[in-house]
């Protein structure tokens, strides 16, 4: 009995490769077909030139299905392409060929012939793939289908889904006796008992029996499906999601101690759906005291899994995060202000960092800072340092670590002319404290409190026309590069790649000067990357290629940070190279091709050395 | 077509032939009592696979003797699939217009055309006997050629083992057709591997 290797890269066929890249995944079935039958496929050594700028146009759509080549004009390289990447397109497009393509790594190539990819050019969202950019093609590279309105608990394991008693008929039964057995306990399979077993479902009954004009004296034997897909009962859902996308199958046989115990449906793990976000608000607004805190980190990391796992953007998810961390918040400054007494002057909450920018998914530590109102009197100062002692700590208690660096309403704290007072020198004197400083500063927003913070605010919007303090700023932003290596290839260390610093990072550093330098007081990435294109600081294709990679790099961290706790160790920044799709891994490519473009331009623009 | 009658003169250039690469799933390993059930074949045209022009089918078993439930799991299939399959008769003359078109190709070539003899005789049909050259054999001379040149590796047979060793992608297994397409890539990797050029240096 064959297990499901969940996850990782199924083998696949010609055709089902084929079917795995962009844009043949988005084919319909017709025209998918015409694609496939039409392949051929062709081995080349390394040193074959496939293609020649001296020699005829292509007349083939070429994929790289293994090996690699690499794109040469005039004896410079200018691109590597791998396994998924498609060439010859530009030169069946135009006729000419711009490149000399040269195959670096053993070639095994599938490739479309010019009549078949002509007719493809037809339908819109083929022939888009060609003659659009990056932005267009990372959007449909990351969409998921349908709609996320479901959410699951990935820490459960599917022994737990497995509800119901298992409904064996022998292997002598009819197609008659199975249907009897399904309807006399209204499940939709039965297993048939052999060895290896077998299984017989309600489609089975309709595709192989009635609709081939069979009666219901079938054997099931000779019906059944021998050859199980099955998981063993401690495999974590989402990997039963996988099982069952990947065999294309609606009925999963789990199994304890190599024996099936049970067969849980797609509709099994749908109704798994207790950790959505509305389920955890109601539990938030429901903590009436402090006994109430443990946990909370625990559940929201199961509602962003199950939310990750139903597809909803990551961008998205982290802002459902924000708000149910700062509805927590709220609950904490109430405890604390229940616990010392009326606040002897207005106050702000504020929060920063990823948390400031409504980008944090996953729970890391806490950066949090205190503002209240001048004019009080010396006495406030001891009453707010034990309501951010209470708040800080009640926060630990939730599940936020302490950060690591102190920032902290423990420690930053204070009256707003001071805050003011700090945020100016920031901006008069740009040193590289300072520009730290605001870095982390520059991006927060209020989580509680009334106090009116626009003094600050007016502050910001200043740094637009603060030349000194942008190229500085944006110095910072250049610090973080993505991995590539020479020619135009990801460079990994010890396979793996920092996505963090590689490509979140310098995203976030670019929208904070452009988005700064644009007087926008948003602190989102994707808000200041707008207002930046608006602004037309950034050109519209380089902001919509940035807003794109944005959530797809924040996606592929979070999997694999749910993957980390999933399997009790602790979410990374960084990512396995041999985790990626081909796929994806093309797409990372582009992505950081994209942001040192980016940086670039970044550079030139504030006169930063780019080394 | 005519350089395959010839048997003198000199061997044509390996491009130059049409080569049938064949695999069959058979309900066991006895030739002259299991079964054959499965049949897929692809060309090479040019040196190059031709999807387009594949042939497969599943082969309707020709007595009224039920299948081995366990040789049909391994090929993942099921009893239905074979009964609405067309009969050996039908199935060989498909293959038998493509065995006289050119060289066949198959990967242990001794097992399959062993089968197909059998089946023939069963058939009533002439053997059209084509030239056949195994991957199997070719990674065996690989295998020389790199002891030789003191490169110590143990070499796989195996049909998807020899694949990976080579870093050719993993394909999914038990089905002729793709079988048929695996062995025909790794027939492309041999030739230039061993440099071959003509026919003769591959037979």
């Amino acid at each position: 009995m064959a297990s499901a290797s969940v996850p990782g890269t199924p083998p696949l066929d010609p055709r089902g490769f084929l079917r795995s890249v962009p844009p043949f995944d988005s084919l319909d079935v017709d025209s998918f077909e015409m694609a496939a039958r039409s392949l051929d496929v062709g081995y080349f050594p390394s040193g074959t030139r496939v293609l020649s700028q001296l020699g005829r146009p292509s007349v083939h759509l070429w994929l790289i299905r293994k090996g690699t080549v690499r794109l040469e004009k005039g004896g410079t390289v200018a691109d590597h392409l791998e396994e998924g990447d498609l060439f010859g397109f530009a030169s069946l497009l135009t006729g000419s060929v711009a490149f000399d393509v040269v195959v670096a790594d053993d070639l095994l190539a599938y490739r479309i012939p010019e009549k078949v990819f002509r007719s493809l050019l037809s339908e819109p969202g083929f022939a888009r793939f060609f003659t659009e950019g990056l932005a267009t093609r990372l959007r449909t590279a990351t969409a998921f289908p349908g709609d996320a309105t479901f959410s699951l608990d990935v820490y459960a394991t599917v022994g737990s889904l497995v509800r119901r008693p298992l409904v064996t008929v022998p292997v002598t039964a009819t197609a008659g006796d199975a249907a009897r057995a399904m309807e006399a306990s209204r499940v939709s399979s039965v297993l048939v008992a052999s060895d290896p077993p077998g299984i017989v479902t309600d489609r089975d009954l309709r595709n192989r029996v009635l609709a081939k004009g069979l009666g219901p004296d079938t054997p099931v034997a000779s019906i059944a499906t021998f050859h199980l897909t099955t998981v063993p009962s401690d495999t974590p859902i989402y990997g039963a999601w996988h099982a069952m996308v990947g065999a294309g199958i609606h009925h999963l046989p789990v199994t304890k101690d190599g024996r099936v115990m049970g067969i849980i449906t797609g509709t099994d793990l749908l109704k798994e759906q207790t950790f959505g976000p509305l389920q955890l608000l109601k539990r938030v607004e429901s903590i009436r005291d402090r006994d109430g805190l443990p946990g909370y980190g625990a559940d929201l990391a199961r509602m962003v899994a199950g939310l990750s796992a139903g597809g909803l953007p990551p961008t998205q998810i982290a802002r459902l995060v924000s708000y149910l961390n700062d509805a927590l918040v709220k609950r904490l400054l109430a405890f604390a202000e229940a616990d010392l007494g009326p606040a002897p002057a207005s106050w702000a909450w504020i929060v920063f960092g990823s948390e400031g920018r409504f980008e944090q998914a996953l729970l890391t530590d806490q950066d949090n800072a205190l503002i209240w109102a001048d004019g009080a009197d010396e006495s406030a100062g001891a009453w707010f340092a034990k309501f951010a002692a209470s708040v800080v700590s009640d926060l630990v208690a939730s599940g936020f670590p302490p950060c690591a660096g102190g920032y902290m309403a423990t420690v930053w704290r204070g009256p707003l002319a001071d805050w003011v007072s700090r945020f100016r020198s920031w901006l008069e004197v740009p040193e590289a404290e300072a520009i730290l400083k605001a870095a982390i500063f520059f991006d927060f927003r209020r989580a509680g409190g009334s106090l009116d913070l626009s003094p600050i605010s007016r502050l910001i919007t200043q740094a637009s026309s603060n030349a000194p303090f942008l190229s500085r700023m944006a110095g910072a932003a250049l610090r973080f590069r993505p991995q590539l290596g020479p020619f135009r290839t990801l460079r990994d260390e010890a396979g793996r790649l920092d996505l963090k610093k590689s490509g979140i990072a310098p995203i976030v550093g670019l929208a904070r000067v452009y988005g700064l330098d644009a007087g926008a007081t948003a602190t989102n990435t994707l808000e200041r990357l707008a207002a930046a294109a608006e602004t037309g600081l950034l050109p519209q294709e380089a902001a919509a290629t940035l807003s794109q990679a944005f959530p797809f790099l924040l996606g592929l961290r979070l999997r694999e940070q749910l993957r980390a706790v999933a399997s009790g160790g602790t979410p990374l920044n960084s990512i396995a190279l041999d985790s990626l799709s081909a796929v994806e891994r093309r797409h990372l490519k582009e992505v950081f091709l994209a942001i040192r473009d980016a940086q670039q331009d970044a550079g030139q623009r504030y006169h930063v050395s780019f080394a | 077509m005519s350089v395959f009658g010839r048997f003198f003169g000199p061997s044509p250039a390996y491009s130059d032939i049409l080569f049938w690469s064949l695999d069959l799933e058979t309900g066991g390993l006895a030739t002259q009592r299991d079964p054959i059930l499965a049949v897929g074949m692809v060309p090479i045209r040019e040196g190059t696979i031709r999807l387009s022009e594949t042939y497969s089918s599943f082969v309707r078993p020709s007595t009224a003797h039920v299948s081995d439930s366990r040789a049909l799991q391994a090929h993942n299939l099921i009893p239905a699939d074979l009964h609405d399959a067309p009969s050996l008769h039908d199935v060989l003359g498909e293959v038998d217009v493509r065995l006289r078109e050119g060289v066949l190709l198959v990967h242990f070539a001794a097992v399959d055309v062993a089968f197909l003899k059998a089946a023939y005789t069963i058939a009533g049909r002439p053997w059209p006997a084509p030239r056949v050259v195994d991957t199997a054999r070719l990674l065996e001379r690989l295998a020389d050629v790199e002891r030789l040149a003191s490169k110590v590796r143990e070499p796989s047979f195996n049909l998807a083992a020899a694949r990976r060793d080579l870093g050719l992608p993993e394909y999914p297994s038990h089905d002729a057709l793709t079988d048929a397409v695996a062995t025909a890539e790794l027939f492309l990797l041999l030739v230039t591997k061993l440099g071959a050029r003509t026919l003769r240096t591959l037979l």
